[in-house]
């Protein structure tokens, strides 16, 4: 409580006191039916984070219109007639129950609408720059008033369904932004034209839902404070400042600021950005307006938004993909068990999952969605009846997670590492770009659980078959990672291997081929170009480069390569090798690489492990990049699914 | 829920094999068989589809789970 006074004292929006200043920020999941129906696993999630501990808990946006128009996502919440008002009354419920006021958020997608449909509804035709969304088409002045009127319908519903507050969207290219920002609205009634024209629409549908659920129910607004849209005509921050303004003046209670549209080409959540990089909008906002504000955005450490509480950047400290990773995080830092924290590493597979049309999953914490599921333990497991012997080797993130969730349900654990610290591959991958360093910190939380769950941790220990045997193991989990594929036959120069080269970047000729594009190629590649000057060549086999990276940062390390002249050879294979000259099939013809080492950056599971411990435990299980090389989801679940079963 | 596969539009030609996380696909008479009970419903495979042959069916209501 101490450490943290402004994060935990009280705070008021409207008519409404908030017992701290946390608020969980609205968050798709994919979870609700594909009819808009609220399922038992939204209302498991929802309880989760209201159990948390925040003062606010925000509902995932739910879209007013029967047409679908606004339906962004294949499993977007619905409040469009009273038939949803039972399940919406759920989530209030839960919330109430756990002492925290209860915000709906109305939400139309807009330009990323229409998720059924063959067409987005928006205040422009602006043709989509992002090929997954609809083509767009121009909303009429009929259509405006009834949109309006679905809003006000909507915030009536809310009320019935029990929620303390209600809020609007105009943010990321959903309606309400396609017509304040200059880049989508070209319209010449008057919704269009200067910043208060644009506004219109939003003022008119703050005013009508304000109109219906009178002054007891604060209506807040999501805007964007800084578009990131310079290259495309998009609002510049004075104009965004006076959309504030405007809202306020229309009388909205609180105003979350938010950065960038989907379609910006600047990095707004992904970990290069560093933590708190966007207070500096917020603290401009805050000066022109007098409602409190809110904001979400890369603000992972309680220390960051307690600063900017106290300086008067923000009001309240908004969460998303911090409380997707642990919804308790709130009761986490207030009970000053910041250590256990299960910590969000903005490696946004909870997004990108929405756009596979899937639920939503987190790399670092498996039991998204399996809330209320008791054999997944997120309250807690119950205890086996028989207690077993469990040796685990590898203490990287699949280890350390299977001997978490292993001895959380009883079992004797005991972990082996051979190297002196735990990490595995997160070891290097955590030296790869700006903010990497941000995946150490689930290693450090993983092994935090295995302390206070009681693994006993062996680090700098070999743990051979005859070790095993002798502990008298019942079961046995090789986690040991992933070994490097052999090089390419014929090349007479120097050959590294991913370590090596993050160990002694120096050390290495400066005319490079990286064989494999994958996650681990692309990897080195960006830690070379950062570190020195290489001319690099990327040489991947299959047609993608980068497969199993996340788009969010696929993008930024092409870009990165590009700029740096790197070559990016996809589809191609070696043909031959003479000397210190690669000759390269691709689909765009034979190509002469003269180079002056190779680095492997291909991966495969270790072929004889399973033989090597057949004998030494009645029950192997191989898990992680051990079993296949993957990605650090992978291990985690690998290592939490395995943990729950053993 | 687990992916389905038409296996009319499989060419057997493999790309979802391995991209496949949890390595649960497995090529049965040249198409692409899903082993249920391997599969995390990570939906990459339909994602990654070239001809469009996986579907992953999403619960519309309450009634259809």
């Amino acid at each position: 409580m101490e450490k943290y006074p402004h994060i935990f004292s009280p705070g008021r929006i409207g008519s409404l006191n908030t017992k701290n200043r946390i608020k969980y920020a609205a968050t798709e999941t994919n979870f609700p039916y594909g009819d808009g129906c609220v399922s038992d696993r939204e209302v498991a999630y929802m309880e989760a984070q209201a159990r948390g501990g925040p003062g606010i808990v925000t509902t995932q946006g739910a879209y007013p219109d029967k047409e679908g128009e606004g339906k962004g996502f294949k499993g977007m919440m619905a409040i469009y007639d009273d038939c949803f008002i039972p399940g919406l009354a759920r989530i209030a419920d839960v919330i109430r129950q756990n002492d925290a006021l209860s915000c709906l958020q109305i939400l139309h997608c807009g330009r990323e609408g229409g998720v059924d449909l063959d067409y987005c509804l928006m205040s422009s035709v602006v043709p989509q720059k992002l090929s997954y969304f609809k083509p767009p088409r121009e909303i009429t002045t009929l259509e405006i008033k009834k949109t309006v009127k679905d809003h006000i319908m909507a915030a009536r519903r809310a009320v019935k369904a029990g929620f303390d507050m209600i809020e609007l969207s105009g943010i990321v290219g959903y309606l309400i932004s396609t017509f304040i920002s200059s880049y989508t609205n070209k319209r010449k009634d008057e919704y269009g034209g200067g910043i208060r024209e644009r506004c219109r629409l939003m003022v008119e549908v703050i005013q009508g839902v304000k109109a219906e659920v009178g002054d007891k129910i604060p209506v807040g607004i999501r805007l964007c404070g800084l578009e990131l849209l310079d290259d495309r005509g998009g609002n510049t921050i004075e104009e965004s400042i006076e959309s504030f303004r405007i809202a306020e003046e229309a009388g909205a209670d609180y105003l979350s600021v938010t950065i960038g549209w989907h379609e910006s080409s600047i990095p707004v959540i992904t970990r290069d950005v560093p933590m708190g990089h966007w207070l500096y909008v917020s603290r401009e906002i805050r000066k022109h307006v007098k409602v409190p504000v809110t904001m979400a955005f890369r603000q992972f450490l309680p220390s960051i938004p307690e600063k900017a509480i106290a300086d008067g950047t923000i009001d309240f400290w908004e969460m998303c993909r911090p409380m997707i990773a642990d919804p308790q995080m709130p009761v986490k830092i207030q009970e000053g068990r910041e250590d256990e924290i299960i910590p969000c590493i903005a490696c946004n597979l909870c997004f990108s999952r929405l756009y596979y049309h899937q639920p939503i999953m987190c790399s670092v914490r498996p039991t998204v969605g399996h809330e209320k599921d008791a054999s997944w333990g997120y309250y807690g497991f119950s205890m086996v009846e028989k207690k077993k012997n469990v040796v685990i080797i590898g203490a990287g993130p699949a280890g350390l997670q299977c001997a978490s969730v292993a001895a959380k349900r009883g079992h004797n654990v005991k972990l082996f590492e051979k190297d002196e610290v735990p990490g595995g591959s997160v070891l290097l991958a955590s030296r790869v770009d700006d903010g990497s360093e941000e995946l150490m910190r689930v290693v450090n939380t993983l092994q935090v659980e295995c302390k206070n769950d009681g693994v006993e941790l062996n680090y700098g220990v070999e743990c051979s078959p005859e070790m095993v045997n002798k502990m008298n193991a019942d079961v046995l989990v090789i986690a040991a990672g992933a070994s490097v594929a052999a090089p390419p036959i014929g090349f007479s120069g120097p050959i590294f291997t991913p370590k090596v080269c993050m160990q002694s970047p120096d050390a290495l000729p400066s005319r490079l081929a990286i064989i494999g594009g994958g996650g681990i190629g692309l990897g080195i590649a960006v830690f070379l170009i950062r570190n020195g000057d290489y001319s690099i060549t990327v040489i991947e086999g299959s047609s993608k480069l980068g497969r199993d990276v996340n788009p969010f940062y696929l993008w930024r390390y092409t870009k990165l390569l590009r700029d740096k002249k790197a070559i990016i050879l996809t589809g191609a294979t070696i043909k031959d090798i003479k000397d210190m000259v690669l000759f390269v099939a691709t689909p765009k013809g034979e190509r002469q690489i003269e180079i002056d080492g190779i680095i492997t950056a291909e991966y495969e599971a270790p072929l004889n492990l399973k033989r090597l411990y057949e004998r030494s435990a009645p029950d192997i299980h191989i898990i992680g990049d051990a079993k296949k090389p993957r990605r650090l989801n992978n291990a985690i679940h690998d290592g939490y699914r395995l943990g729950m079963v053993i | 829920m687990i992916p389905i596969i038409d296996e009319i539009r499989c060419t057997g030609c493999g790309g979802c094999i391995e991209i496949c996380p949890p390595q649960a696909i497995e090529m049965r008479e040249e198409k692409a068989f899903i082993d249920a009970e391997l599969c995390e419903e990570c939906g990459f495979c339909a994602a990654h589809c070239p001809t469009n042959a996986i579907t992953v069916p999403f619960p519309m209501s309450s009634e259809t789970v």
